[in-house]
């Protein structure tokens, strides 16, 4: 049955949201590496072609902003516990700020703001639902807090107000894109069985076991 | 000297540069203390410790933001957008020199002891950036696995793109595989016990602060001194 999957409750971390394990550190963090290679990626391949792109309408930039908050989404819905999103956003700064980045250690305050954004929304619902609506909504306040926070008063800083809030609609709907696409990602990681040790990885059997 | 300096200085001058940038009141002062940096940055880095190339992205990126912020402004200005560019070059450039003397691991020793974050997630971190440097090792060996079972991608642009992504899905997979094995073995060598039982934790290498770390310090000070003060100043100067 797929009718009842939106009320089926959220699997919880292990022994209460606040008792990290030493487990969720090192496989958190090892997201957040992979992640950051994807920011890296994206910096040397395709940053250039898509400034380019957008010179002619540059709010549409911020369409891209989305790829920035997989590691937040991704790691808030894996761990599920407090601080999470930010720790796994931050590895991926990091990472990208030590390879050399375009906005040098302007990554690690986006890093940081990403991550309380959607820090903001788990702790909303107490860590207790992790379903594609909150996480959408979790992408899209992550992208609210990094433009209007940071991006409006640096990289933005001349644009007349229609534009600055039209860039922000452009990052909201990529926030709300990334939030989907986080959590796909972590279902087909789920999957895979690599998260067998987490509750993404626990809702994944007991969907099996009810469709078995 | 750059090379002298540990994370924390270099961390810590990179956001100095970013309240002197992103706060300066105008174009005057900024321009002063760009100058300054101009001399100074290269003359700490020494010959050849910085690939200059590295640069380049920081460029276009400060251009397009010079660019976005004359389209975009009411009224158009020259003036304001070359400022607009100027301030994020400021911190910018520096910051991505300053990155390239951070090393990952002495990092992880100046947050553990200097700063006292906690320490599982610094540690943590500090794993995973080691780890790192095996994902390109790994990713070949995948390409080369899929391409042995017949799963490798053929000429076309659209199944090279799904060959990627299978492939960079597989590294992620297998990564995080790796992760669950290594905190198994970290938590059999005590990695939590500290956290558990309140012993505390002790650490392999020290952490210390250098009088280059104060030097580097003090010298982005300054310079962020000039960002802020330089425009009144030089307004009051010229006004007498």
């Amino acid at each position: 049955m797929t009718t009842d999957i939106p009320s089926r409750p959220s699997a919880l971390a292990r022994g209460g949201p606040w008792a990290w394990r030493g487990a969720d550190f090192v496989v958190a963090a090892v997201f957040g590496i992979a992640m950051g290679v994807v920011f890296i990626a994206w910096d040397y391949l395709l940053n250039t072609p898509w400034t380019a792109i957008t010179l002619a309408f540059p709010p549409a930039a911020s369409l891209a902003l989305g790829v920035w908050l997989l590691p937040a989404i991704g790691g808030g819905l894996i761990v599920r516990r407090p601080g999470a999103a930010l720790f796994v956003e931050l590895v991926a700064a990091i990472l990208e700020y030590l390879l050399g980045n375009p906005w040098g250690p302007g990554v690690l305050v986006s890093g940081l703001l990403q991550g309380l954004g959607v820090e903001l929304v788990l702790a909303a619902f107490r860590w207790r639902r992790f379903g594609p609506a909150v996480a959408m909504l979790a992408g899209a306040a992550s992208a609210t807090v990094e433009i209007v926070v940071y991006e409006w008063w640096s990289y933005a800083a001349e644009y007349s107000w229609p534009w600055k809030l039209a860039m922000l609609a452009f990052a909201v709907v990529s926030g709300l894109a990334a939030g989907l696409a986080g959590h796909a990602l972590v279902r087909a990681l789920a999957r895979t069985g690599a998260l067998s040790g987490f509750p993404p990885g626990a809702e994944e059997t007991l969907r099996r076991a009810g469709d078995g | 000297m750059l090379a002298r300096c540990g994370p924390l200085s270099l961390l810590g001058a990179s956001f100095v540069l970013m309240v002197g940038g992103l706060g300066a009141p105008g174009p005057a002062g900024l321009a002063l203390a760009s100058g300054v940096l101009l001399v100074a940055v290269p003359l700490t880095v020494g010959p050849g410790r910085f690939p200059w190339a590295r640069l380049v992205p920081g460029l276009l990126a400060i251009a397009s933001v010079a660019w976005s912020n004359w389209l975009l402004a009411s009224p158009r200005s020259w003036e304001a957008a070359g400022f607009a560019g100027l301030r994020i070059g400021f911190f910018v450039l520096p910051g991505v020199v300053f990155a390239s003397f951070v090393d990952p691991a002495v990092l992880g020793d100046h947050l553990g002891q200097r700063l006292r974050l906690p320490a599982r997630p610094v540690l943590a971190a500090v794993a995973a950036l080691q780890r790192f440097e095996r994902f390109g090792a790994d990713w070949e060996d995948l390409g080369r696995a899929r391409r042995v079972r017949g799963l490798g991608p053929s000429r076309s642009p659209v199944s090279a793109l799904r060959a990627g992504a299978a492939q960079a899905m597989g590294l992620l997979v297998g990564a995080l595989r790796d992760a669950t094995d290594s905190a198994v073995a970290m938590e059999a060598r005590g990695f939590s016990r500290p956290a558990r039982t309140g012993t505390p934790r002790t650490w392999a290498v020290a952490a210390p602060w250098t009088r280059a770390d104060t030097a580097l310090l003090v010298g982005c000070l300054a310079a962020t001194t000039i960002a802020l003060a330089g425009t009144p100043v030089l307004a009051a100067l010229a006004g007498r």
